[in-house]
Order: structure tokens, then sequence, then C-alpha cells
């Protein structure tokens, strides 16, 4: 009597946990067959590669967050970051020749952010959302500063190239973006940083008391998160061409969502990249559904607010 | 006054109490008694409209009563002090004493030299000399149990619950605190007090009522009761039954470890503490005495302020939970859920974490072989789980309490540091966690238990260090274990 | 006696960062009149008080929103949105103005009992409650119009420019507003169980303190708020822009940490948040007397921050 009681009482959240575990996949299948009923440009070979020019630069950014995430942080400032890295891109001569200047120092300014980022949040106790806001403010500051409001010059072709173009229809980003993902996925899983990864932010406490330096852990993750957004800044700006201060704008935010859409827990310790970027992808199939199927674009900030909210609440978990 | 009939609770993984009964009167004070995991604090929380009760029924002064929130039975006239102290940090004394029940003046607004005065004036009924314009966050932990206390003065209330008030007071406070809960009974109060300090149940107490493993036992007159048919019926079973054999009396066996004027700052004073390989070691004293801090600077969990500790002929001034480690010193903390287990994943990853290199080479992990490793162990201290995969989230605390042995079994060569190894732990796991203690003891290691529960000190360990106030007030060697004198060392007030 | 010297340690001791910040504003002030025989004009201090309105009305209620341990990420949006609503109904007509007033102040209140009931009842943190509905919101206002919209009726712009016992209005209603808070938060009970929920809300919650009454409280109040922000807002430009607010969020939250109200939650207040909200103020307004750009002030307020939280460590151990 009691058993069959139980087991009733267990049976919604069973259905949960497998809709947890699988709910994205039919998510995002659900979108692509219902937007292209709806929207037969959709699914043509040229939508598809920009779409997917598009996703590049989001995933690599969401590669990191992911990474901070795993740790219970939050990682508001790799939008500026990418702003900053563009603004470099455009700082040079412009030509190919400078192209790996560009990437240096690109990825010197976002390793340091994340730096301190890292050293603020575990030497200071400083909250994680604060201190990458902090270093936001401060990199759009010095930014604005250095470009005296409008940048001008511009991006080395090959990043142009990167950015945009395609081989055979698959965009060259994306395949950065396959490598990276692949990379950090096999660190995550089958090293053991990545284990110390999920351990620092399953209970930080435990790792620290298990010999895990925690506070590098969680400073690497940062790190990384800053160079990563570097990169994306850098390979986002030879997809617009044009660089403004705003590089990038909004994507901590549709880096936050996408991760907590793939199911990357806010209260660390659980999720994966691919998650994170099964998050990314929905992201950009709605803001192109929204926009194949004729709704006015303000719809995509909209829907983006709702779903966030949605998706936490549904990876809600109440422990004792 | 209160009535508890066949009162049930589940929570995801564990039964805490299957069909409970209790029945309080107005003016008695009545004991609730049980180990570790008896199910007195889940009780406890459902007559305060914390929980709510499965199964059952609860009936408050003449009514049955379904109180959905805190709120409704504090309305109804309860009052509970928990264990672990409901106090705002920031918030000074005066305004925690009224928190809820606000002194009105102008305006009706909050009158602020009123809820002062009225606080002092509380303070001192109770004897206690406590500033009410402190922040509790600067008061003792012994004087923010006195505010907690005050509380309950505040208002009338028809039923009074306390859970451990004892736990970090002594001598004088408890004396005052008794005097009010025996003037409060004389005025019609209903007392639930709850302790694990059985000579107190004897002194205080009108009536007593046994749980064990969340099942009601019995309730009895306390008149009618000795210390030893009280004890046997909380534990169940013969003590004999429940303790492996000691160690053999006589034997000088090797110091393995010894900390030397060890200091934590604020909470331990110049410690200086030897372990010995193949005994069980207890570090014994009230909640709050510096047992944890000391344990914690001894597996570089806490820094030391001072002194040095010898492991294997090496002296080390600064310790770090991976030197420790290294060293061969394992510690199993207090606080499982907090500190011990990544409790959103499975058995093989908390079994393996504090020795990532055993199931790794340079760098890349051997699941299978972690996977191995976890089935093992599982098999050795038959964890009850659903395999190496299995989620620790959903598992009793005696099995997590398990996986936290396995863990630290595996890297501890020389020292493991048990800090209450059976808190929240049912009474089968129990015996089967003091017998695992005494095989890694046979092994040759240095076990050093950290226990609030009398019985467990006194039933298993060879050899007792009392701490009080972050000093180490004495040691007792096999033949001098006794009950009189470690609560005399943990006790007594320092020479001054 | 013993009076002046308990509350001279209470000074010390428990408001050692406020009078620090205090310090500041005085060296910041003094720096201004040395560098510059402008800086220290009657005119000039009531133009830093008067810039200083829309962002001391929504450091207010962000206050009391971290105070209970949450953050509101909404307020910018919802400054531009009742911004735009403002002078979209208005559109010059004197009498839709009272209802155009009437609507955003409801329609703030709403926001907040959103982001409060959704945190509340959905357990997901008010971080992300917020984050999400201040995205729908600039939705809605992008939606709702793209450029500077409508008009507000002659004389409206008395509120940003008029004076009152010499002083701006909005300064003077800043004041008044502030004042008023404090007392509520430290005389109504409801103030008290603001600072006990952010302290400890599990022990709140054991205690039966309304949580439900707190949060909706907060939630709502800091939506007000930056509605009336936005009141004054448009005033001083004429009409609601769809962008004007977006800054709000990220500065709102500056004074209040360097005010001393900590992140986590239970400790802090609103005057201190008002001296930081001068303390911002007045280092803007010297970098523009130094002719430094506003892109300056980001650098700056980056900085400050950083400081702040370094000096205010959150050493509150969660248990």
């Amino acid at each position: 009597m009691t058993q069959s009681a139980q087991s009733q009482a267990q049976q919604p959240s069973r259905m949960l946990d497998v809709a947890r575990s699988y709910g994205i996949h039919l998510v995002l299948l659900a979108l692509i067959v219902v937007t292209a009923m709806l929207s037969p440009a959709f699914v043509t070979g040229n939508n598809i590669s920009n779409m997917l020019l598009q996703a590049a630069p989001l995933g690599i950014v969401v590669i990191g967050q992911v990474l901070v995430i795993l740790v219970r942080g939050l990682d508001l400032s790799v939008a500026s970051v990418m702003a900053t890295a563009a603004v470099v891109a455009t700082t040079f001569s412009g030509q190919d020749s400078d192209a790996l200047p560009v990437f240096l120092v690109a990825m010197a300014i976002g390793l340091a952010t994340g730096l301190l980022n890292g050293l603020l949040i575990t030497k200071r106790n400083v909250s994680p959302f604060l201190a990458t806001l902090a270093t936001m403010t401060l990199l759009q500051g010095m930014r604005f500063a250095y470009t005296q409001g409008a940048p001008s010059g511009n991006v080395p072709p090959i990043y142009r190239v990167l950015g945009s173009q395609t081989f055979y229809g698959v965009p060259y980003n994306l395949m950065i973006l396959i490598v990276l993902a692949t990379v950090f996925s096999v660190l995550l899983h089958k090293t053991t940083y990545g284990r110390r990864v999920y351990l620092t932010g399953g209970n930080p406490a435990m790792a620290r008391l298990v010999g895990i330096h925690s506070d590098r852990i969680t400073i690497a993750s940062y790190v990384i998160s800053g160079g990563l957004a570097a990169l994306a800044g850098l390979i986002y700006s030879g997809f617009v061409g044009i660089v403004d201060n705003w590089v990038g704008r909004g994507f901590e935010l549709d880096s936050i969502v996408a991760a907590v859409m793939g199911g990357v827990a806010l209260s660390g310790g659980r999720g994966s990249i691919i998650g994170g970027l099964f998050g990314a992808a929905i992201l950009v199939v709605v803001f192109n559904a929204v926009l194949m199927i004729g709704f006015p674009i303000e719809f995509q900030i909209i829907i983006k607010g709702f779903v966030i909210i949605v998706a936490a609440a549904f990876y809600v978990r109440k422990t004792i | 006054m209160l009535t508890i009939s066949n009162v049930s609770k589940s929570f995801p993984g564990v039964k805490a109490l299957s069909d409970v009964r209790l029945e309080v009167k107005a003016g008695e004070v009545h004991a609730l008694v049980g180990e570790n995991g008896a199910g007195k604090s889940t009780l406890t929380r459902i007559i305060a409209g914390v929980h709510q009760p499965d199964e059952g029924s609860i009936e408050f002064d003449g009514e049955i009563v379904h109180w959905p929130s805190p709120a409704a039975a504090k309305a109804a006239g309860i009052h509970v002090i928990y264990q672990e102290f409901v106090l705002f940090p920031n918030l000074t004394v005066a305004e925690n004493i009224f928190l809820g029940h606000e002194r009105r003046g102008f305006l009706n607004g909050i009158d602020h030299s009123r809820t002062r005065q009225d606080a002092a004036d509380l303070l001192n009924r109770l004897g206690v000399k406590i500033d009410p314009d402190a922040l509790v966050a600067e008061l003792s932990v012994a004087d923010q149990q006195m505010v907690e206390i005050a509380k309950a003065l505040v208002h009338k209330v028809k039923l009074l619950i306390l859970d451990e008030p004892t736990a970090v007071i002594a001598g004088h406070e408890v004396e005052l605190l008794f005097g009010r809960l025996r003037a409060l009974r004389d005025d019609g109060v209903a007392i639930i007090y709850i302790s694990h300090r059985l000579e107190e149940i004897f002194e205080l107490c009108d009536r007593v009522t046994v749980f064990k493993d969340g099942q009601f036992v019995a309730t009895e007159a306390v008149a009618a009761m000795t210390h030893d048919t009280l004890v046997s019926l909380m534990v169940g079973r013969n003590m004999s039954d429940l303790f492996p054999a000691k160690a053999a009396v006589g034997e000088t066996r090797p110091v393995v470890l010894s900390a030397t004027d060890v200091s934590v700052k604020g909470r331990v004073y110049k410690a200086n503490i030897e372990l010995r390989a193949g005994e069980i070691t207890a570090l014994s004293g009230m909640v709050g005495a510096g047992r944890t801090e000391l344990a914690m600077a001894l597996f570089g969990g806490l820094s030391m302020t001072s002194g040095q500790i010898t492991i294997g002929g090496e002296t080390f001034r600064k310790m770090t939970p991976s030197r420790a480690i290294e060293k061969g010193i394992g510690l199993l903390t207090e606080d499982r859920k907090g500190q011990g287990l990544a409790m959103l994943t499975d058995v093989s990853t908390n079994i393996s974490a504090s020795d990532l290199g055993s199931v790794s080479q340079s760098g890349w992990l051997n699941h299978s072989k972690e996977r191995a490793i976890a089935a093992a162990e599982i098999e050795t201290y038959r964890i009850a789980c659903r395999g190496p995969q299995g989620a620790v989230l959903t598992m009793s605390g005696g099995n997590q309490q398990k996986v936290l042995v396995a863990r630290w079994a595996r890297t501890s060569r020389k020292v493991i540091i048990m800090d209450e190894p059976t808190r929240g732990v049912d009474v089968g796991a129990k015996a089967e966690i003091y017998r695992i203690m005494r095989q890694l003891a046979d092994k040759g290691l240095a076990v050093l238990m950290i226990s609030s529960e009398m019985p467990e000190v006194i039933g298993l360990a060879d050899r007792v260090f009392v701490m009080r106030e972050g000093v180490i007030t004495g040691e007792l060697g096999p033949d001098e274990i006794h009950e009189q004198r470690i609560i005399q060392l943990a006790t007594q007030k320092r020479a001054s | 006696m013993t009076t002046v010297a308990s509350t001279f340690t209470f000074l010390t001791k428990r408001r050692g960062g406020l009078l620090t910040v205090i310090g500041l504003i005085c060296v910041l002030a003094i720096f201004g009149i040395v560098m510059s025989d402008k800086f220290g004009t009657a005119s000039n201090a009531s133009n830093i008080l008067e810039q200083a309105t829309p962002l001391a009305l929504v450091s207010l209620g962000q206050t009391l929103v971290i105070i209970t341990g949450g953050i509101d990420l909404s307020v910018g949006s919802l400054v531009s949105l009742a911004s735009v609503l403002l002078s979209g109904i208005t559109a010059g007509d004197p009498t839709m103005m009272y209802v155009a007033l009437i609507t955003i102040m409801l329609v703030g209140i709403f926001v907040g009992l959103i982001n409060a009931g959704a945190s509340l009842y959905l357990g997901v943190h008010p971080l992300i409650v917020t984050l999400g509905t201040g995205a729908i919101l600039q939705g809605v206002t992008l939606l709702y119009t793209q450029t500077p919209i409508g008009k507000m009726p002659k004389g409206f712009d008395e509120l940003a420019y008029g004076r009152v016992l010499g002083l701006p209005i909005g300064a003077v209603f800043t004041i008044a507003a502030f004042v008023l808070t404090a007392v509520f938060m430290r005389k109504v009970p409801l103030g008290r169980y603001i600072y006990a929920t952010g302290d400890d809300a599990l022990g709140a919650q054991l205690m039966g303190l309304p949580r439900t009454k707190v949060l909706f409280f907060a939630y709502g109040f800091c939506g007000l708020m930056a509605s009336v922000a936005a009141i004054f807002l448009v005033a001083r430009l004429g009409a609601g822009q769809p962008y004007t607010g977006q800054n709000f969020t990220l500065t709102s939250i500056t004074p209040v940490v360097v005010g001393g109200t900590l992140l986590s939650g239970g400790r802090g207040g609103v005057m201190g948040t008002l001296m930081g909200v001068y303390l911002v103020s007045l280092l803007n307004n010297l970098l523009n007397f130094m002719s430094l750009s506003t892109h300056y002030q980001l650098i700056i307020q980056g900085l400050i921050v950083i400081i702040a939280v370094s000096v205010y460590v959150e050493n509150k151990k969660r248990v």
C-alpha cells in the first residue's frame, strides 16, 4: 500500500527527469519542424548556412560561460571583451600582416579580464555577478575612451574570411567552434581537470577538503571564458565587417540563456558544453524563425526573456 | 495540551517518522529522548508547522490542527527554541528578541527605547548580562543561546519546545534556565525538553518519551526510570552488542601524529594532542568547545595560528588538505551535505574525489577503473545504493556516511579523523560504522573521533581528550573513561 | 555621556563604511573647489543634486531589494518603458498626463510584483528572473517605439528645473523619499522583516515572518521607484526614449554597494545609498570639470565597484 503510493509519487518526478535529460533535443527538433512548415525559406541552404555563421561566435562564448557556470559563477563581461577584441581588430593597419598582433593583443585583454574576474571572486570573495559587472564596465569605459566614441579602421581580411566565409557550405567559424567544443568537452569529461571543475562547482567546501585547489580551478574557468570571448569577438568582427563599440552586445545574456536552457545548473557542478551548445542552437533558430515568420525583430528579446525564466524554473531541483 | 497520534513523515530516501505518538500535558516538563536520527527534530518541526505530516493527526489545546506554516503554529501559542539558533546576526539583541512582537509607540511605529528597555528587563530576569544593543553576531554562543531563551519569554506561550538548549551553556546558566522552566511549568505551560544529557532529564522532567529510528518506544514517568533502563530503551539493545571490543589495555602503541601548541584564531588555544596507531581516540566536550576546529587544523582545513604537527617523522607548521592527504591523514566532516559529499553526483565520483591519482594516468581519467573501485568499495562497506552510478542525494544518512568512509579509508594510511560519525544515522548503520572504525584501528590506523554522544565515547574510545572553550582540559587513558569525569572536564571553569 | 560614547562607537563600528564615504565626498568637494572656481558655486551644487535624482530613486528601490538578499536587473528596462509610456500616452495633453502618470506607476508596481512572484513561486533566483523580465520589458518598449516619442505639456519641465527652498524639486523629493524610507525601515516592523529575510531566509521562515509580503513589498517598491525616476528623467529630456534607462540597471547597484549594503543581504541601509549616489554624481561632475569625457566615468565606476566590494568583504558565512 505505502509502496505503491510511494512509487506513484515518484512517477511524475521521473518523467520530469527524463524531460530534463532529453527535452532540449525535442524542443530543437520541434522548433525546426514547425518553422520549416510555416516558412519554407527557413530550410534553404542559404539560410541554414547563415544561421550557422551566426551561431558559431555565440557557441564559442557559450563554451566559456558553461565552464564558469559549472564552478558556480557567471560571466557578464564576455560581451564587453568581445567588443574590445573587435575594436582591437581595427586598430592596426587592417592588413593580414597584422592579423597576429591583433590576435595576441585581443587574447591578452580577454585573458587578463578573466584573470581579474577570477582573482576578485576567489581572493576577495566578491560575488561573480558584481565582479564581472565591474570589469565589464571598466572595459567598456576604456574602449570608449580609446575610440573616442566611434572606432574606425578595417578588420584584417583573414578575420573576414573566418567570420563570414564558408568552405563548401561549412562556415570556417563553425569549424573553429567544433574543434574548441571537442577539446573542452574532452577536457571536462575525460581528464582530472574536468573532474576538479565538477567537484569545485558541485560542492566547493568539499572540493577544498579533498585537496583540490578550487581557487585555481575557478580562476582558470574565468580566464578561459575571457580568452574565448576575445576569440569570438575577433571572429564576430569579421562577420559584421563594420566594427562599432557594441560588437557582441547581448551576448552575455544570450550565452547565459543558452547554458541554462541546455541544462547547465546555475548552482554549479551540473551540465555540459554540448547541452549549452544545444541551447545556443535553439536561440539562433528562434531568432531566425522570428524573422522568417515575419514577426517584428523585438520579439527576439521578449522571447529570450521568457525562455530564460521558464528554462531556469524547469531545471530547478528541490533538494531536501 | 498536545496529543500527537500516528504521525508519519518521509523525506526522499528517508522515513523520518513512522506512526509515532506523543502526549504532553499542561504544566509538565516532558522529556523527548532518543539517539541522533531518532526523529526528535522532525517531530519538533512538524509541531512547529515547518513540515506537514504525511499521515496522522495533531491535537492542540482540544482541537485537531493543521498548521500550514510556522506562523500559524506560533499564533496558536507554540514556541520552539531550535538547536541551530534562529537569530539574525545583523540585528541587535533587542530587535531579535522582539522580532514579530515589536513594541509599538508613536503612530504605531516601533518604539526602540521601549524595545531596548523591555529586552534588558527580560535578560535581567534570566539573570544574564547581555547588552541589548549589541549585534547578535558579536555575542558568544552561550549568550546567543540565552537570547534564544529570552525570545520564548516575550509572549504567553502554551507549549514551549527546547531542542538541546544546554548543548552550549553550562553551570550557572543551566541553573538559571532550569529555574525559569520550572516557573513556566508552574504557570501551566507545557514544555517539551529534548536533551542528550540524561542527568538533566532526571533533574528537570516529569515524564519522558523515547523515540528510536523514527518510531515511538515508550512514555514513562521519570520517577519510575533509572539511568540504565532509559539508555537501554534508547539504544534498543545492550551496549555490548552495539560496540565492538576495545583495543587491549596495557600495550603501549606508537604515536603516529602529535600536535604541539596548535592554535586556531579565536577557537583553539595551544592544544596538545597525540594520536596512537591502533587506537580510537575520542575528542569530547561541549558543542562550540573547539573540537571541530582542532580537527580541521590537524587536517589543514583551517589554518593554524601557532604550533606544529608531527606526522611520520616530519614536522609541519603549515598544513593544507592536499598535504594532509599526501601524508596519509583523512577527515570525515560532521557536515556531510555542506562539506562532505557532492550531493548531485554519483557514488563513484564521491569515492574517488580525494584520490583522483589512483583512477587516472597522467591526467586522463580511467572511468572503468573508477567504477570498478567504487563497486568493490560498495561491496566492502555494504553500501546500499543503485551501484557506482547511483545518486548519493537519495541515499540514507548511514549509507552516505559509508560512502565517506570508503573515500577516506582509501587515502588514510596513518590517521583518520571522524567528526560526529553517527550523526543522522540509524541504529543499524551505527553499529556497522562502529565496527568499521574498530577495523580501521586494528589495521594500524590512529582513529580520532569527535562525538557529542556520551555512550559512543564511553563505549568505543580507547583514549579521550576533553576540550573546553578551546583548551584541552584533560586526557583520559583506557581505565579512566567515565561519564562523570568527562562532564567535569568539559564544563569546569578555568582556574582564574 | 554614555549615549555620546555609545553613539560614537555605533558610528565608528557599525557605520565605518558610511563615514568613509562621507569623508570621500568632502575630500572630492575640496579637491573640486581648489581645481576650479565654478565648481564650488551654488548653481553647480544644485546641478549635481538635480542630476542625481533619477539615479538616486532607482538606487533607493534597488537597496531594499538587495537587503532582502535579491537583486533587480529589470529596473533599467523599466525606466525606459515607463519613460516612453509617460510621454507617449500624454502626447502633450495635460489631462492625459495624469492618466499616464498613474499608468506608469501601476506598471512599475506590477513588474515588481511579477519579479517577486516569479522568484517566490518558480524557485528561480531573482538575478535570472529579473534578467528575463528586463529583456521582456526592453522588447516591449521597442515594440512600442524605436525613437523618442510624444511630448509633455508645458510646464512639466518645472519638475527638473524648478526650485523649492532654493533647491531643485527633484533633490528635495529625493531627500524626502530617502528619509521616509529610512524611517519606514526602522520604525515599521515590515522594515525589520526585510532585514531579517536578507540576513537568514530560512530563519525568517522558521520565525514565521511573512516572506511573501517582504518580497512583494521590496520588489513592488523598487518597480515604483523606477517609474518615478522615469518621471524626473522625462521632465529633463522632454520626451521618453526607448534606451534612456539602459544604464540604470548597473549604475543603480554601484551606489548601493558603495553605501555599504551587502549584496548577500541583511545589512546596510538607504542613507548609505544616498551618500553613494552623491559620491558617484560628484565624481562624474568633477570629471566633467576636468574636461575628461564621459567615457572615463565608466572606468571610474568600474574601479569604484571593485574597490568598494573589496573593502566591505562579504564575510557572511552560509552554514
